[in-house]
């Protein structure tokens, strides 16, 4: 049962990379210098799917709160700066994205633009370093004290956090040649590849530096499915690019989305049956059951939420279709 | 510095900002969706400028409220991760229900509902504003479970010093659940009630144009605020009572209080087992503002005739009053969570073991660092929501036709090139 749970958890939260990623990459786009109705398009792109992405971060906590109160306390306050970071960034993101076109002067416009670039660029770092976190260990003791939070100052940390920026920009430029008319397919695609070349030379540094660290090698108790799980990261980066290149937006957007949510299956497949391992005392290492609830809770929030499931996902599914297709002159406008 | 009061005012200055924009949203909604479906009904285009009038309003407000709600979210998990520890297994389960029922699926609708103006048919589109109205009910209803519970847990037993759910029924009929519930509902449409009467009444008084349209939000909005204020006044008082058996160091000293302390101070250990005196403060100037608004009825007699804007005096008075409710939730919200201290779950666990086990000083810089973040998007936000109350409902972006073109910005055929 807490199996169930802890993918259930895991698909929350790499759906919310995939889906926020693509909002993250438009953000992070927005940095390009481009004419302030260039900047527009690529919000109206965005338009609906926005209040719906970045939700799947809340359902993820709210499923760590409820399921996994254990983990949620000591890996929350564990890596507190990384995931102070990130949510700032998440805000940062969400306010600037709904209000920047609520006022009409082309200044504000430009001040709230940089407030979204600013807040993608630290949402997608702070993930980054938490995932590459998780990979190394915590060092924290038995009673859940973590001795400081230098143990998340390392190469790998930095390197993965660069390289998943680099990976949502190329996955934002997808989704915009997927998304925008036609007409500017082209310019974005030919982003998107510069971007995956980018992102290939990002991950695969991080990749030998996760190697090359002691402690991700330690934490590390299925070092085959990892592999194998880089490895079709990597495969899913090259497929992407072969797709684009073909003139394939739809695919490519897919190899992306793969891209995104395979690191969070990496972080969880990597340390099984661990969940939080410590670095101090193997003691202190939390594993899947230990961290769940109780068995009445489980079972409460079983038979209330998991039937709900499908809901959830219908309405989601139901705004992806009725606003399918790419923008034209009446596609609804309003971020 | 220490840890404890550094996370404790963070929490303080997060919920005090997330509640003053929840409040508004939870009682436009409703509004609303009433206004929707008389469009609906009657087909009258008034109600439509109406709804995209005082939508606009509602999801210009609604994005602070997202923003706050999910640092408070993620505040349980870095600030308090004892309450996750030694608690989670109850008071978790509520606020699991609240993230997927309610808010996931209210943010699913309200984005299909800014971008589905002449996109859906009107019966679907007025379907996901009912659809996002119910969820921000939803919501309250599970976030007030949770609070419930911590200020009087019940339905667990503790085991190796952590609470295990046994009675979840228990929850949901928590003696401190229901009459807070209602209590908190009429004041956010008391809140709207007096937001949309202001505003309002601004545009009567520099006589804008839309005569039409703002007198009929006038007094949509006065009607609402004097039902409302009753209902709050009810409500409120209604509390009283179980909040003097269940917890006897909220509001005054006595000899019950004393009891308890006397009782804790054998399980627990000495220490102050008093709440701080501003509870008190806060809940004495509260009941000044809900007898204050409860003026409002006095204006009602004056809908007659449309006296209200022709005296002029009574929209000055509508106007000036805007604050009050505002101070008023913050105060009774105050009244409610100090009046906890020292406990994180009422004489269960003090709030010193359930604050994370993190360094002051960095405590201290997410607390700066948050604060002055959401203080200065709380206030930026507010001077859009007043700009645009202010511009009126000539042309709110919100439900504006396809291919018209926006603001300064010609679209050309090549965007991104």
């Amino acid at each position: 049962m807490p199996l169930l749970w802890y993918a259930l958890l895991g698909l929350l939260f790499a759906g919310y990379l995939v889906l926020a990623g693509y909002d993250y990459g438009v953000g992070l786009l927005l940095a390009r210098r481009d004419t302030p109705a260039a900047h527009r398009a690529g919000l109206t792109a965005l338009g609906p799917f926005f209040l719906g992405n970045e939700v799947w971060l809340v359902a993820a906590v709210g499923i760590l709160f409820g399921v996994f109160p254990t983990l949620e306390g000591e890996l929350l306050s564990g890596y507190y700066p990384a995931v102070a970071a990130a949510l700032a960034g998440v805000i940062l993101v969400t306010a600037g994205v709904q209000q920047r076109s609520r006022p009409t002067g082309p200044a504000d416009r430009r001040r709230w633009d940089r407030v979204v670039v600013v807040g993608s660029a630290l949402a997608v770092f702070g993930w980054g370093a938490l995932l590459a976190g998780l990979l190394q260990g915590l060092p924290i003791d038995t009673y859940g004290h973590v001795a400081g939070q230098s143990h998340l100052a390392t190469p790998f940390v930095a390197a993965t956090g660069l390289a998943l920026l680099v990976l949502v920009a190329a996955h934002g430029a997808t989704f915009l040649t997927l998304r925008l008319p036609t007409a500017d397919a082209p310019v974005t695609a030919r982003l998107a590849r510069r971007l995956l070349a980018g992102s290939l030379a990002a991950v695969t540094t991080a990749a030998a530096l996760g190697l090359l660290s002691d402690r991700v090698r330690a934490a590390t108790s299925q070092p085959l499915p990892a592999v194998l799980l880089l490895v079709a990261l990597v495969g899913a980066l090259v497929a992407a690019r072969a797709a684009l290149h073909r003139g394939r937006p739809g695919v490519a957007l897919a190899a992306t989305g793969t891209t995104l949510a395979l690191p969070v299956a990496l972080v969880g497949v990597a340390r099984w049956p661990a969940v939080l391992v410590s670095t101090v005392d193997p003691a202190a290492t939390v594993g899947v059951t230990d961290a769940a609830a109780s068995g009445p809770t489980l079972q409460l929030l079983g038979w209330l939420l998991l039937p709900l499931l499908p809901a959830l996902l219908g309405f989601q599914a139901m705004c992806w279709w009725v606003f399918r297709g790419r923008t034209d002159g009446r596609a609804p406008v309003y971020w | 510095m220490d840890t404890l009061l550094l996370a404790r005012l963070q929490f303080a200055t997060t919920t005090s900002i997330h509640f003053l924009f929840v409040a508004v949203t939870l009682g436009l909604v409703t509004l609303l969706v009433g206004m929707q479906t008389a469009w609906f009904v009657t087909g009258n285009p008034q109600w439509e400028r109406l709804t995209r009038f005082w939508g606009q309003l509602y999801v210009i407000n609604y994005v602070l409220g997202i923003a706050s709600g999910i640092l408070l979210e993620f505040q349980f998990g870095l600030n308090w991760s004892g309450l996750s520890r030694y608690v989670g297994n109850v008071f978790g389960a509520p606020l699991a229900i609240e993230t997927l029922v309610a808010f996931f699926l209210e943010s699913t609708f309200l984005g299909m509902w800014i971008f589905g103006w002449h996109r859906l048919r009107r019966g679907v589109h007025l379907a996901l504003l009912w659809g996002v109205a119910l969820t921000a009910y939803a919501s309250a209803f599970w976030i007030m479970v949770a609070n419930a519970w911590l200020q009087h847990p019940v339905g667990f037993r503790v085991r190796d010093g952590v609470a295990h759910l046994t009675d979840f029924g228990a929850l949901l009929t928590n003696p401190t659940l229901g009459m807070a519930l209602g209590h908190v509902i009429a004041a956010s449409l008391l809140t709207d009630g007096m937001l949309m009467a202001s505003v309002s009444a601004w545009h009567l008084i520099r006589r804008t144009a839309d005569f039409a349209l703002h007198r009929t939000s006038l007094r949509i909005g006065l009607v609402t605020a004097a039902l409302s204020v009753s209902l709050v006044q009810g409500f409120g008082f209604a509390q009283f009572g179980p909040v003097g058996d269940l917890q006897p160091t909220k509001f005054d000293a006595g000899p019950t209080a004393d009891a308890r302390i006397a009782e804790w101070t054998t399980r627990f250990g000495p220490g102050d087992y008093t709440p701080p005196v501003l509870s008190n403060v806060g809940l004495g100037f509260m009941i000044l503002i809900g007898f204050t608004l409860g003026c409002v009825w006095l204006l009602l007699p004056l809908l007659w005739r449309d006296l209200v804007i022709r005296l002029r005096f009574p929209l000055w008075l509508t106007l000036c009053a805007l604050p009050l409710p505002f101070v008023a939730v913050i105060l009774g919200w105050l009244a409610r969570e100090v009046g906890r201290q020292p406990w994180a779950a009422y004489g269960l666990l003090p709030t010193d073991r359930a604050v994370s086990d993190v360094d002051p000083g960095l405590m201290l810089a997410s607390l700066i660092g948050f604060s002055l973040l959401l203080g200065t998007l709380a206030v930026t936000n507010w001077t859009l929501l007043a700009r645009h109350a202010a511009r009126g409902a000539t042309d709110p972006a919100l439900g504006r036709p396809p291919g018209v073109l926006d603001d300064d910005e010609p679209r050309p055929a090549r965007a991104f090139a």
